[in-house]
């Protein structure tokens, strides 16, 4: 009988060695080839080792258990490890995809063990519809806008979060980064951070000035059609140019 | 164009009505008939309508908006009054001289009217302006409140957090077979743990000391489970031990250090934990050797709990902060002044609030 292969993907080592351990024991004819503690080798070691299955835990920092599944894509089998996750689990149940708890229990890894020899015997599921759906409930999507401002102060980067920040104003060739502490400098023009930020929370109220919409505490008509916005945590107010005084109008 | 903003068909229809109730109170001790009076009120009404907008619109810094307002009542009376003799094809001159007292009548009437008009509505637009101020301040305090309390949930959640729980028995389970010191000290760091965290869940201050054994514990596991990965140091006076501070704040600090610093491609990451006191200003300190924080990498629920509480708690005399440390890593720190607590800021005068639409009454 050919031998099976098996390649067991987790961040902790002591883990990865103790399902070793475990699987020697209940699944003798399985041979772990490979282990990794991150799912950036996947290419790599299917290359070079070939294996009929996976064991990946899901949370594992770098490349994760879910987009390691997604690289693998049918290639192999997959099992995932987790340590609790009810999402997950409850995916799992309902879906054609095998997992194991953490910590290991035996009697549940032998039924694992079983199961998988009969699936072993055909080829791999299509479980790409699972893996998004559990990608889209275990990751927080990052939405690819600035969410952190590098700035000097004095002699410090100074990272700032972006919901702190009031607003960003020109100020000759800076921009004036202000936050309810206080104002940094950076180099990056307002022309470029409206590209970045996000345009739901961040809006362009003057040629020279971004403003953040959560930071806005009130708005009034001012001199020459013109608005004023009163701010939050700041004492000073900022001029709406005519141009943009439509994103105030009351409906 | 913009002088003429706010001449909605609303206002001109407000001012028609005005001008027909004006026009049949005035029959009462006028011989004219009713059409001539409301000619009259209408001439006068969209004068000083017209007026009132147009000086409304060229209000300055220097220049008080309710002395345009006045100002527009008075110079639109006397103008409707001359309309009113065009309308009417009347001769001018002899409207004033010969028939001055009816001119000045009519003059006065528009004044008065106009001013009642326009003190009600000035007295409306402030009415609506407090009322809105006001709740805007009560949904600021609610809001306040919400957050304070979805926070302490939050927190007892966090507490007994199940990922960082099993995974750690499920290396305690391993190490019992293969390692038992190393399994029986890890179980205790895990008691430890979970005995400093427990209590923590109701008080909303607890002092320093007790946060960092928590984070120490929290750190021991970690070392074990990650091995060489993870190195660290605590650098906590005695005397700062005693300090309060809010509870689960540190321990949600480690915990992203943890995360950014085990990036597998640094060999090994190293945490210190530092408290200073320099001039009032108690400063706790988390620095990693990680890989840092990417501009576009989300800054986390945790991040912005903590600051949020620290605002509910300390208001502007407490911050989290963000540093990148050379050559690599971040710092992140929490500092708390000695100085009293400040409310949030009130809203400054005359400005709509954006819970409640204020427009021109008229």
């Amino acid at each position: 009988m050919k031998a099976l292969r098996a390649i067991i993907a987790d961040d902790e080592p002591l883990l990865r060695a103790q399902l070793r351990a475990k699987l020697a024991r209940l699944w003798p004819e399985l041979s772990v080839v490979a282990e990794m503690p991150d799912g950036r080798a996947t290419e790599e070691l299917l290359a070079a080792h070939q294996p009929d299955l996976f064991f990946l835990d899901i949370h594992m920092p770098g490349v994760n258990g879910l987009e390691t599944a997604r690289t693998i894509a049918g290639r192999a089998h997959v099992v995932f490890v987790t340590a609790f996750d009810e999402y997950a689990v409850e995916a799992f149940e309902r879906g054609a995809i095998d997992y194991v708890l953490k910590p290991f229990n035996e009697q549940r890894l032998a039924v694992t063990v079983e199961r998988l020899k009969e699936r072993l015997k055909e080829a791999p599921a299509g479980i790409d519809a699972l893996v998004e759906s559990l990608v889209g409930r275990l990751a927080p999507a990052g939405n690819g806008h600035l969410k952190w401002i590098k700035a000097a102060v004095g002699n410090n980067v100074r990272l700032i979060p972006v919901e702190t920040i009031a607003y960003f104003q020109s100020d000759d060739k800076y921009t004036r980064v202000v936050t309810c502490e206080g104002e940094a400098l950076i180099r990056k023009p307002i022309k470029e951070l409206l590209e970045e930020l996000d345009p739901e929370r961040f809006w362009q109220v003057h040629r020279a000035t971004i403003v953040n919409v959560d930071a806005i505490a009130g708005v009034r008509r001012g001199a020459r059609d013109q608005g004023e916005l009163a701010l939050k945590d700041r004492p000073e107010t900022l001029v709406v140019s005519r141009a943009f005084t439509h994103l105030f109008k009351q409906m | 164009m913009r002088y003429f903003a706010g001449l909605t068909p609303r206002r001109i229809a407000w001012a028609t009505g005005i001008a027909l109730v004006v026009a049949a109170l005035s029959l009462l001790f006028t011989d004219n008939t009713y059409l001539d009076l409301v000619v009259s009120a209408l001439c006068m009404a969209y004068t000083i309508t017209l007026l009132y907008t147009v000086f409304e619109n060229m209000h300055t810094v220097h220049v008080r908006r309710e002395f345009l307002q006045g100002l527009a009542v008075v110079l639109g009376s006397m103008l409707g009054v001359v309309l009113i003799g065009i309308v009417k094809g009347r001769d001018l001159v002899h409207m004033f001289t010969e028939r001055l007292s009816g001119v000045i009548f009519t003059m006065s009437i528009g004044i008065g009217f106009g001013a009642i008009v326009v003190a009600t509505a000035l007295l409306r637009e402030r009415q609506a302006r407090e009322s809105a101020r006001l709740h805007e301040a009560e949904a600021a305090t609610q809001r306040l409140e919400k957050n304070v309390l979805h926070a302490r949930l939050q927190l007892m959640q966090a507490q007994v957090e199940p990922h960082f729980l099993f995974n750690t028995l499920a290396n305690v389970q391993h190490l019992v077979e293969t390692d038992a010191p190393a399994a029986s000290r890890m179980l205790e760091s895990l008691i430890q743990y979970l005995r400093a965290a427990m209590p923590q869940m109701r008080k909303d201050s607890t002092d320093l000391g007790r946060e960092v054994d928590m984070a120490r514990a929290f750190l021991e596991i970690h070392a074990i489970r990650m091995g060489s990965r993870l190195d660290f140091a605590i650098d906590v006076p005695e005397p700062l031990r005693r300090r309060d501070f809010p509870p689960m704040m540190l321990i949600s600090l480690v915990e992203n250090a943890i995360k950014h610093g085990a990036d597998p491609g640094c060999e090994c990451c190293t945490i210190n934990l530092r408290a200073t006191e320099e001039g009032g200003r108690l400063r706790v300190a988390v620095s990693d050797t990680g890989a840092g924080i990417q501009p576009k990498s989300g800054s986390g629920v945790g991040l912005t709990n903590i600051r949020e509480r620290l605002k509910a708690l300390y208001g502007s005399t407490a911050r989290l902060t963000f540093q990148e440390n050379q050559p690599c890593g971040v710092t992140a720190a929490i500092e708390i002044d000695e100085a009293k607590e400040s409310g949030p800021e009130p809203v400054p005068a005359g400005f709509a609030t954006r819970s409640g639409a204020v427009g021109n009454v008229l």
